[in-house]
């Protein structure tokens, strides 16, 4: 969803820092795996078969890759618009009850009816939980950050209330529902494995995320309203009304997420049944620069790991699946410091430049744009921060400060960073 | 509803309000120096961890909140060094140091503690002689652990120091207008820093104090948004240290009244209770946010 990363000088934010930054993350967790006595060479050997080995190993990666992908696109629509949807995990907790209470309710029809009217309910209630906190946000300037990880915790707790109350299975050792029957579920599309339906979704909803952000007026106008809100409000953007649908359209994704993962993996709804893929879903966005492209090699990255790491527990005992979040955080780490270096980089090469100009007298002009060095299609973790300065943030965490203040922050910073 | 239930409710409140209020006030002297820091929940998170890994190797809980502390300090480090020197977004630093720390803590505890983790050594109740004997209220305000006396103490500390001080006055002046503080030779990098720093010390002790404080065991996850709820804690409590103060009660007296109303059976669902604190978070920022005015240079680089 970022403009095409054809443009020269693009490319290594856009795609190597990426790259390295994943392979330095499978690195380190080698490095931790050694440490603490596991052969990082066999673990990886196994986790590698598990994900890749067969067919399927690989049905497996892209079904674990599925929920997070589906999430990681609704963040990421969210944060073109400048807002952060980290509540995504309750909405897929919302989303996976709705969809499961649809099931329960419908008889059995034919032709995918139930699995598609479960699939529209979980989305529904998705974009309902991701809506409050932008409502929250666009009426009270309430930040989304706290209200959508706090629904996070209200959403788990409905998924048990459900699971243990009005849907309690007797003597169950554990809270979930029975197995659905075949009629409600997304069917399985590559036999003997199981890649399901959910996976066509997946693909679909990766055409619709980029054709809404880029080809639709909303799509314009929560670009421009994360661009800078009040230069978007001046030129009639409804941002009150972006910010909402976005934070709606951000929790439909999420919705799907859940959805797919109860109607097409599962097969249930099971109490805890998210081991966080709303969280590494921002990992996801963040890691794949908020491109379709590279949200889905991120998310296949993770699902591979999550495919590996299932493996694992198995054969070698010890070294548990949380190394995926471990992966996770630490890629999107060092895209962080990775990013940061190029830009120094490019900071100094503009500057030297700048200087090389000043001895034939043009200095003022080129001192100048150094200002306004920012992309405007740059990511979140780039050097204008779209939750800070030249974006004027709405939040009351973040409040209002001038451009101009921010660049003399920024150079006194980097001044001091790098003298 | 006796007098018995509010006296437990009370000391229930008290005891769940102390790590939030040391973690709320280390959010606060952040944000006060316009460092907004989502990674308060690593913060915990790692300090709780931590703490309790100190405290099973050791026996000792000074070393094991020295551990929660530097646990903290690790976190800090990073959401200071990517956010300060390498530009990035102070919001997506601390997303990500989140979740980091909770795949970190996750995988330590399964992996290289295993089931071997055991029950680490807790702090005591130190009763305070013929205060704690105060009915209703002498059992939870002076029949509380160390750390907990600590924390509400630090209140009117940090008070001091932010309304009397020089530095507090420099930490403010860096969160207002880091321009003319730089202008008037404050060091605005070295500032932010210092009060980073210090977030991250708290921060972990509040997460130590979480674990160390109770029933001295870390389950993945254990802060649940606690961190998160200490940042609410600080925009409810308009960036004050009493406020704060208020807000963290305010929360703990929701998160106690459900662990009370459970233990009573009350005709509730339990997972309403649960999700009680949560939705009181949500309620409160609705209810009074409107009128609040943050640092103004908060969360700019």
């Amino acid at each position: 969803m970022l403009a095409p990363l054809t443009r020269a000088g693009r490319l290594g934010e856009g795609v190597v820092v990426p790259l390295v930054s994943v392979a330095l993350a499978l690195g380190s967790v080698a490095a931790v795996l050694a440490i603490i006595g596991a052969d990082p060479t066999r673990v990886f050997q196994s986790m590698f078969g598990a994900a890749a080995g067969d067919l399927r190993g690989l049905a497996t990666t892209v079904v674990k890759a599925m929920p997070r992908l589906l999430a990681a696109l609704g963040i990421a629509i969210a944060i073109r618009a400048n807002l952060w949807n980290i509540g995504a995990e309750g909405q897929i907790y919302v989303s996976a009850t709705a969809a499961t209470a649809v099931v329960m309710m419908m008889p059995d029809l034919p032709l995918l009816i139930v699995p598609i009217v479960a699939m529209a309910a979980g989305v529904a209630a998705g974009a309902v939980w991701g809506a409050i906190p932008g409502l929250l946000r666009a009426k009270r300037g309430i930040s989304e950050v706290i209200t959508s990880l706090m629904l996070v915790y209200v959403a788990i707790q409905l998924t048990r209330y459900m699971l243990e109350g009005p849907w309690a299975v007797p003597r169950a050792t554990f809270p979930a529902t029975e197995p659905f029957e075949q009629y409600a579920r997304l069917p399985i599309i590559v036999p003997g494995t199981l890649l399901n339906a959910g996976a066509l979704v997946a693909i679909a909803a990766v055409v619709a995320a980029w054709f809404i952000v880029d080809r639709t007026r909303f799509g314009l106008d929560l670009r421009a309203a994360g661009g800078n809100e009040r230069a978007a409000a001046t030129l009639g953007v409804p941002v009150s009304r972006v910010i909402i649908g976005t934070m709606a359209l951000s929790g439909a994704f999420a919705g799907l997420a859940g959805a797919v993962e109860v109607l097409g993996i599962r097969g249930r709804l099971i109490d805890g049944f998210s081991p966080g893929f709303g969280f590494e879903a921002i990992a996801v966005a963040l890691l794949g620069r908020l491109h379709p492209v590279g949200m889905v090699g991120a998310a296949l990255l993770f699902g591979g790991l999550d495919a590996g790491g299932a493996g694992l527990q198995t054969s070698i005992t010890g070294v548990s699946s949380a190394i995926v979040t471990v992966a996770a955080g630490l890629s999107v780490l060092y895209v962080l410091f990775g990013q940061g270096i190029v830009e120094r980089a490019a900071a100094r090469r503009r500057t030297r430049a700048a200087l090389r100009d000043a001895d034939r007298g043009q200095a003022a002009d080129q001192l100048d744009e150094r200002s306004g060095e920012a992309d405007p299609s740059a990511g979140p973790g780039s050097s204008t921060p779209k939750g800070s300065p030249d974006a004027p943030s709405r939040s009351r965490m973040g409040g209002p400060s001038g451009a101009g203040e921010v660049s003399f922050i920024r150079s006194e910073l980097e001044g001091s960073a790098d003298p | 509803m006796t007098i018995d239930f509010f006296a437990a409710l009370l000391v229930a409140a008290v005891s769940l309000a102390a790590p939030l209020l040391i973690t709320a006030l280390g959010e606060l002297i952040s944000e006060t120096a316009g460092v907004l820091n989502i990674s308060i929940e690593a913060m915990m998170l790692v300090g709780a961890f931590t703490g309790v890994v100190g405290a099973s190797l050791t026996g000792n809980l000074w070393v094991a909140f020295l551990c929660a502390i530097l646990g903290g300090l690790v976190v800090a480090l990073l959401q200071g060094t990517a956010s300060f020197h390498f530009r990035a977004n102070q919001i997506v630093t601390g997303i990500v140091l989140n979740i980091l720390a909770l795949g970190a803590t996750t995988f330590l505890l399964m992996s290289v503690l295993g089931s071997g983790v055991g029950k680490a050594v807790t702090l005591d109740r130190v009763a305070i002689p013929v205060l704690s004997e105060i009915p209703v209220v002498g059992r939870a305000l002076f029949n509380q652990n160390i750390v907990a006396y600590l924390a509400f103490l630090l209140v009117p500390l940090v008070w001091w120091t932010l309304d009397r001080t020089a530095f507090g006055l420099q930490l403010r002046s860096v969160g207002e207008h880091p321009v003319a503080a730089a202008s008037l030779g404050i060091n605005v990098l070295v500032t932010r820093w210092v009060a980073l720093l210090i977030c991250g010390g708290l921060g972990g002790v509040g997460g130590g104090l979480l674990t160390l404080g109770g029933l001295g065991v870390f389950t993945p996850n254990i802060t649940a948004g606690r961190g998160f709820i200490a940042l609410a804690a600080v925009v409810f409590g308009r960036w004050r240290p009493v406020g704060t103060l208020v807000a963290v009660m305010l929360f703990s007296v929701a998160d106690a009244f459900q662990i009370r109303a459970q233990a009573l059976g009350i005709a509730v669902p339990y997972q309403l209770l649960v999700a009680l604190p949560y939705i009181v978070t949500i309620l409160a920022l609705v209810m009074f946010v409107s009128k609040m005015r943050p640092p103004s240079a908060l969360g700019s680089n």
